[in-house]
């Protein structure tokens, strides 16, 4: 089964999209709270899939936005999921446009999401 | 091409046109509901797109101006009001009426522009509040896209024919996102950024700047100029998530200015999860399977012969593959209950309204699943049923209160499983019957002494108000009372093989219990043997078998009738009825070396059945047990022989008919 990396500063919602993928047979492989965390961890961890909080602080001098584009430039084909928030529309174009697959709108909708990922899969 | 189209818009327009009218009466009864006016929205947005798609006029206008009116309840920048629901309901109406038209290929007299003008007029009235500046929102803008609706400048026309010299295809793709998608401008980016990694955007309607504004409806078109195959920019799209559905066709240039492609080579859909197939298909289907199953009982009768192991080997797989198949194919004729209570809601509200009553719907176990074919027969007796309820059950909303009740009255439909039938009960919690009204009426009429009257129970009560011409009700209605219906209706469910029962319980309320066989192809029956020949009982007729000394069976007026305590029962023997003639070797039949013989051991096995408030005695030679027995229809030759309902195929092969309690008299 595929192995997916959950990427958000709060623990909450980790532990929510986790169930969600664990739920349907999906092996959380690595999870990470910070975005520069999420660059290291892509890198050791190497996952099928991503999801990204791209509304995380900056911290270290990384935001969700940097993440996207760092793990992109480290694989281009790395299989980004964008989790935004209502509103932040500027935020997913931008993620888009440095190469993210596909964006859920929090609150997430475990079907949606699983749906995404599945067709990222295909 | 154009009529497998419509067969499919058809049905699924009907589904949608019944969501619809279950939503708004929910919403009627919580007009805050934002679920239930999202669902009717995007049932009233994908109906549209249909019937634009398939160049219905009407509808799709009418559904358009419905469509704007629920946008703005569904933004709250309109309150829902009893208006509104009305002129909604109406619309709804006028819908179902063109979709039958359509359905019906009759020249639509239908005029929608009294319906069309109403909307507006609430479209166009003040907005009472405060939110105005919202109600700016360039809806104008949003204008919906038709796929053929995309003309092209010169310069275009001259870009594409450069680019197909060059050996590009051009393709007008159109995406329609599922209606409930979040930051739909950021969805429409996505779509033409991966868009742009296979091929050029030559022109998008609505145009690219304000798709990314999120300035549409739900879908959009593009024509992309590209390398790539149709196949593969429609897999492209299916992969991004909340797109529900992917067009793409290739534009045709060839053509003079003007709507081009109009002979679109559809390739589309995400994710077909079902398949509509014709109902006539589907029988085709399953006699077959019956022919194949008496075939296989051929084949292993003469591999029985042979005794060649690997050939027995092949015959038991092929066996259990048949009963298989067999198994598969029932499940297709069954459908959820849902497929007739559905339109209920909509129907008891308007019957209450009618009434001026006030009533609660309560519809439980509508997913359980039952024959098609009984499905289809049971719709109008449970319409009449409810209707009855209603307006002789439920009382107006001011007896409701003088009796210390709700001022609503509960109406509820339980659907359940029980051993090996569907029950169906409708109960309401209205004034039941009064005995002394069904007694005196009854006593009136003449259609019971005193004596019988005195003994009066609920199942006699129904038998007594399913009389023709009886009724309790003084006034007579639109909906009943006029005396015909129950009887209609018992003799409805007793034909399909089912049972209608009562009880009732004075100022508590009423139920009605429909006993229904899951399905008309498998029945349950008991195998009886007359002579040489088998019959198969229908279990549900059957009340009890006996077995009675020889002269037990007493002549009553030229009758024979047994006594089963104290009830004198009319005895018929099948030999007689059907022409048997049971020779002496016959009588000594016996597979299992049982006592079996009427004569010999001087017992006779009766079969007693029942039919409505009848019973019958049926003299056989032998009972042999029950089987689940498949049903197949007789032909038109034999059909109407009285007695018989059909045939079955024995595990032997051989055939036995099946009887047909309600015609043996």
């Amino acid at each position: 089964m595929a192995r997916v990396m959950i990427v958000d500063d709060a623990l909450f919602m980790r532990q929510l999209l986790t169930k969600i993928f664990v739920d349907e047979g999906y092996e959380v492989c690595v999870e990470a709270g910070t975005a520069r965390d999420a660059v290291e961890k892509y890198k050791e961890f190497k996952p099928d899939v991503v999801t990204m909080d791209i509304v995380m602080p900056m911290m270290e001098d990384l935001d969700g936005i940097g993440a996207v584009k760092e793990i992109l430039k480290f694989d281009p084909r790395a299989k980004v999921v964008v989790v935004s928030v209502m509103g932040e529309q500027s935020l997913v174009v931008e993620a888009i446009k440095a190469g993210a697959k596909d964006f859920v709108v929090k609150p997430v909708r475990p079907a949606r999401l699983l749906d995404v990922v599945k067709g990222l899969l295909r | 091409m154009q009529d497998s189209y419509r067969e499919l818009f058809l049905s699924e327009s009907q589904e949608y046109l019944s969501n619809i009218s279950n939503r708004l009466v929910k919403l009627e009864s919580n007009p805050s509901d934002p679920e239930s006016l999202n669902e009717i929205f995007r049932c009233v947005h994908t109906l549209k797109g249909m019937s634009a798609t398939m160049g219905y006029e009407r509808l799709t206008q009418l559904s358009h101006h419905m469509e704007d009116l629920l946008e703005e309840l569904r933004g709250q920048k309109r309150k829902v009001t009893p208006e509104i629901m009305d002129v909604l309901f109406a619309s709804v109406d006028v819908l179902s009426e063109l979709v039958e038209d359509i359905k019906t290929n009759r020249e639509s007299e239908i005029n929608i522009s009294a319906y069309i003008s109403e909307l507006e007029q609430i479209i166009h009235s003040d907005i009472p509040s405060a939110s105005k500046a919202e109600a700016a929102f360039p809806r104008g803008k949003t204008s919906p896209v038709h796929p053929e609706s995309i003309e092209f400048s010169e310069e275009e026309l001259k870009a594409i024919r450069y680019a197909k010299s060059k050996g590009f295809n051009i393709f007008k793709i159109n995406i329609r996102l599922v209606s409930d998608c979040l930051m739909k401008e950021s969805r429409a980016f996505l779509i033409i950024t991966n868009l742009k990694k296979i091929g050029e955007i030559l022109k998008a309607v609505p145009p690219v700047e304000e798709l990314e504004k999120g300035f549409f409806d739900f879908s959009f078109s593009v024509v992309l100029i590209t390398r790539e195959a149709q196949a593969v920019i429609r897999q492209e799209m299916m992969m991004i998530s909340e797109v529900e559905g992917v067009y793409v066709n290739p534009v045709e240039v060839s053509a003079p200015v003007g709507p081009a492609a109009n002979t679109p080579a559809h390739a589309y859909i995400k994710k077909i999860q079902s398949l509509r197939i014709p109902i006539e298909r589907l029988d085709k289907i399953m006699n077959l399977i019956g022919e194949l199953a008496i075939a296989r009982i051929r084949l292993s009768q003469i591999v029985a012969n042979i005794k060649e192991e690997s050939l027995e080997e092949a015959s038991v797989l092929l066996s259990s593959l048949i009963s298989a198949l067999q198994d598969e194919i029932m499940q297709t004729r069954l459908l959820p209950v849902a497929y007739i209570l559905d339109t209920f809601p909509r129907m008891v509200r308007d019957m209450a309204k009618k009434e001026e009553k006030r009533i609660d719907l309560e519809i439980v176990g509508s997913d359980i699943e039952l024959d098609r074919v009984i499905l289809d027969e049971i719709g109008d007796p449970l319409v009449h049923l409810i209707r009855n309820s209603i307006d002789h059950g439920i009382e107006s909303p001011q007896e409701r209160k003088a009796v210390g009740k709700p001022p609503a009255g509960k109406l509820q439909i339980l659907v359940s499983r029980q051993k090996g039938q569907i029950s169906i009960e409708i109960s309401d919690d209205g004034r039941g019957v009064e005995f002394d009204a069904v007694k005196n009426i009854a006593l009136r009429k003449g259609l019971i002494t005193q004596e019988e009257a005195d003994g009066l129970d609920d199942k006699k009560v129904l038998d007594l108000i399913s009389l023709p011409g009886f009724s309790t009700s003084e006034k007579i209605t639109d909906i009943s009372g006029r005396g015909v219906g129950l009887d209609a209706v018992k003799s409805k469910i007793e034909s399909i093989g089912g049972r209608l029962d009562f009880t009732t319980n004075l100022g508590k309320g009423s139920t009605f219990i429909l006993s229904l066989p899951f399905t008309l192809a498998i029945i349950k029956a008991m195998l009886v043997r007359v002579g040489k020949e088998v019959f198969a009982v229908p279990l549900i007729n059957i009340r009890e078998t006996i077995k009675v000394e020889k002269h037990d069976i007493k002549v009553l007026q030229n009758l024979e009738v047994i006594r089963v305590r104290e009830e004198i029962i009319p005895v018929l023997r099948l030999d007689k009825e059907f022409v048997i003639t049971i020779s002496p070797e016959d009588k000594n039949r016996n597979a299992l070396g049982e006592i079996n013989s009427n004569q010999e051991d001087g017992r006779v096995p009766i079969v007693i059945v029942e039919f409505g408030k009848h019973s019958l005695g049926l003299v056989v030679s032998q009972v042999i047990g029950e089987q689940d027995i498949v049903v197949k229809p007789l032909t038109s030759l034999i059909k109407r022989t009285r007695g018989i309902a059909g045939a079955t195929i024995l595990g032997d092969g051989k055939v036995a008919l099946i009887l047909d309690i309600m015609s043996l008299k």
